[in-house]
């Protein structure tokens, strides 16, 4: 027997000396001398071309400018970037400037991952993105990202669906409010059409979001423990879309079980007179919808407040970079009005800064939704839920199925509630 | 004298064979008609399997925008790679395992099954270390050595079934007619282990070729990127996901499998009924 098991331990060596030899050593922070110019690495989920192409831009205009601190950038698929980043801590071998959501950045700021850019951060950035958001990229009271685009959920309509309703559709001084909202679904109902299509297959994140219009916040600090509440600011938002699909009928149940891309084609038929949706998918929008299909973006709808969610995209430099300073410096560069609006542009999300909401508007003319885009930055702030460990863990194992139970009239309010309480006291421990 | 089945039994064999092949068929010429459709078609209402208008700006956006060919070249060397040295260790090892009756055999065969049970999740960061220790990290050898060593318990494992399939008459006549060891494994086992020795080489290949998750924790350098992780650009956060040029780049996937399957089908087939029929 030894005769034939020898060649597999002398293969897999040999293989072993034969990787080694043509393997290359890992990319990371160099450590420069003093003469050398320091190398950074820029890791960027950036995944829409324009994006793509305005972070590239950014990038070739730093370098050229900055001989003495180059950066390269290193592209991640947009949906690994945590996956990726924990081996990367681990090995040391993390980019030096990380492009991630403030959602992702908790586990990592409280591991000591994330450099503190708290001491760091100009004053000139500082004052230009709203404290609402700094808050969301804020743990144990260090900043430890600087907050860049942000995504928001809105109502888009069918110009011509409500103009032959009769329907005068809101503006940016004068928002719907639910209660509007819910009546003129209810009169562009009809027919085979319906007043509202609603991509909520995966509601937790949108329903989380819309119901800081009243105050909805699930998650309350009591003596010192979290608890999950179910009350009437928690109920507001998701009984009116539930009551939009089962008691006026105006809201496709068919939708509520398709994602937020699948009930676009729906709405360019026109079998939807509204939809609501990420401010991104103005982009199926512009480069998707029939020629002649005329579509407007609400502002946010309105309960006590507009108040949704910041969640936003994040950029912060790891803690084993040996250049943070530099890595700073590129932050600042990137975050410039100009260059953030660039990158919004391409993404279709809503920049963080004022400068960059002032650029967005100007490049953009205001048009396809950017006036109200650049406009709902000031209606963002932190909910509880996004800084919570278990929350990734009660969201897909309780509060998805449940609210997919709800709005598929499987379960009453209620029950809802209680699954929602009781199941966040397991996850919770 | 067998009875010849009757012609509705033999017509209905061939509508189903024809449904089955449809069912099989039909994602590959979705994702080619969406391929070939505009971004307004793509997200057409009543879509069709014909493009009303033609066009081949998804295949332009996918190569101008990624480094395909590279990224297949970098996914078409790890494969086969894989594919060789996988089956080159588990040969002589799935020999001694089946023609070795030792106490080492139950524990090797417990070691393969073992081996099985553990979570990619849990191994991976270990696995990164060691890779790092090694200076084998961002590197497609390195990647080449963790495919090896992911396929090798089940290719071993699939080999062994096919070995024990040949009879050992066999060897023993070649024993008397004077041939050693080596010489009865090289030119009388490795011909009869053929067809195995593909089906094993398909799956390593096919498993490196498709697998995304080693490949993301391993590669960093942008031109050392494998296909899996070069598509998976085409796809955002939230379900956003560019169509037309994410069906145009996996034909390119896709094209290697089909041709490597093509050119090898009478011979893997018949590997398959060796191993499943007389093992």
């Amino acid at each position: 027997m030894r005769i034939f098991v020898k060649p597999i331990w002398v293969g897999a060596a040999a293989l072993s000396l034969v990787a080694a030899a043509c393997g290359s050593s890992t990319s990371g922070s160099t450590s420069a001398t003093s003469t050398a110019p320091v190398s950074l690495t820029f890791s960027t989920y950036a995944f829409q071309p324009q994006t793509v192409a305005a972070t590239k831009r950014i990038v070739a205009d730093w370098n050229k400018a900055h001989e003495n601190i180059q950066v390269q950038l290193v592209q991640v698929d947009p949906n690994s970037v945590h996956d990726k980043l924990v081996t990367q801590f681990q090995g040391n071998t993390a980019p030096d400037i990380i492009h991630d959501e403030a959602a992702d950045l908790g586990g990592f700021a409280r591991q000591g991952f994330l450099a503190d850019l708290t001491p760091m951060l100009s004053t000139n950035l500082k004052n230009d993105v709203p404290k609402g958001i700094w808050e969301s990229v804020t743990f144990n009271n260090k900043i430890v990202a600087a907050p860049t685009l942000l995504q928001t959920y809105n109502a888009f309509v069918n110009r011509a669906a409500l103009s032959k309703a009769g329907i005068t559709p809101p503006t940016l001084d004068k928002a719907w409010t639910w209660d509007q909202f819910a009546a003129a679904a209810k009169q562009l109902t009809g027919g085979d059409k319906f007043g509202l299509g609603w991509g909520l297959k995966s509601p937790t994140a949108t329903v989380m979001s819309m119901s800081l219009n009243y105050s909805g916040k699930f998650f309350y600090d009591q003596s010192g423990k979290t608890v999950v509440k179910f009350d009437t600011p928690e109920q507001q938002v998701i009984k009116r879309i539930h009551d939009m699909a089962y008691n006026d009928r105006s809201l496709d149940t068919v939708s509520l079980s398709q994602s937020g891309a699948d009930v676009i084609p729906g709405f360019f038929a026109g079998k939807y007179a509204m939809i609501v949706g990420g401010n991104y998918i103005r982009q199926n929008m512009v480069e998707q919808a029939p020629p002649d299909f005329q579509w407007g973006m609400l502002p946010l709808l309105k309960g006590d407040t507009q108040t949704q969610n910041a969640n936003p995209q994040t950029l912060s430099i790891a803690a084993q970079s040996t250049h943070k300073k530099e890595a700073m410096q590129f932050i600042e560069f990137f975050m410039q009005g100009q260059n953030l609006a660039d990158v919004a542009l391409g993404d279709w999300l809503a920049p963080t800064s004022s400068s960059a909401g002032k650029a967005v508007v100007t490049s953009s003319g205001g048009k396809n939704g950017w006036d109200v885009t650049a406009a709902t930055t000031k209606d963002l702030a932190l909910a509880p839920f996004q800084k919570l460990d278990n929350y990734p863990q009660w969201k897909s194992q309780i509060a998805t199925p449940a609210l997919q139970q709800y709005l598929g009239n499987k379960i009453d309010i209620n029950t809802l509630g209680q699954k929602l309480i009781t199941g966040w006291q397991t996850v919770n421990g | 004298m067998l009875d010849r089945p009757s012609p509705v039994i033999h017509l209905l064999k061939y509508l189903a064979l024809c449904a089955y092949m449809v069912f099989l068929a039909f994602p590959m010429v979705w994702m080619l008609s969406t391929a070939l459709k505009g971004p307004r078609e793509v997200l057409s209402f009543h879509p069709t399997l014909i493009p009303h208008q033609p066009t081949l700006d998804n295949f332009r956006m996918a190569f101008g925008e990624q480094n395909l060919i590279q990224a297949a070249l970098n996914s078409t060397q790890v494969s086969l790679a894989t594919a060789l040295f996988t089956v080159v260790i588990a040969l002589p090892a799935a020999y001694a395992l089946v023609r070795y009756q030792s106490v080492l055999r139950k524990i090797a065969l417990g070691w393969i099954l073992v081996s099985q049970v553990f979570p990619v999740i849990l191994i991976i960061i270990p696995l990164f270390l060691i890779l790092k220790g090694l200076h084998l990290l961002d590197s497609l050898p390195g990647l080449g050595v963790v495919y090896l060593v992911w396929s090798l318990p089940f290719v071993l494992w699939m080999l062994q079934t096919y070995v024990a399939a040949i009879p050992s008459e066999l060897e023993e006549a070649a024993a008397t007619d004077g041939a050693g060891r080596l010489r009865i494994l090289f030119y009388v086992v490795m011909p009869l282990l053929v067809p195995g020795l593909l089906v094993a080489g398909l799956f390593a290949f096919i498993s490196a070729w498709n697998e995304f998750f080693f490949a993301l924790v391993v590669l960093q350098r942008p031109e050392l990127s494998t296909l899996p992780l070069t598509l998976a650009r085409f796809v955002g956060t939230e379900g956003n996901v560019r169509l037309g040029p994410l069906a145009a780049a996996s034909l390119l996937a896709t094209l290697p499998s089909l041709v490597f399957f093509a050119a090898l089908q009478g011979r893997l087939t018949s590997g398959l009924l060796a191993g499943g029929v007389k093992g």
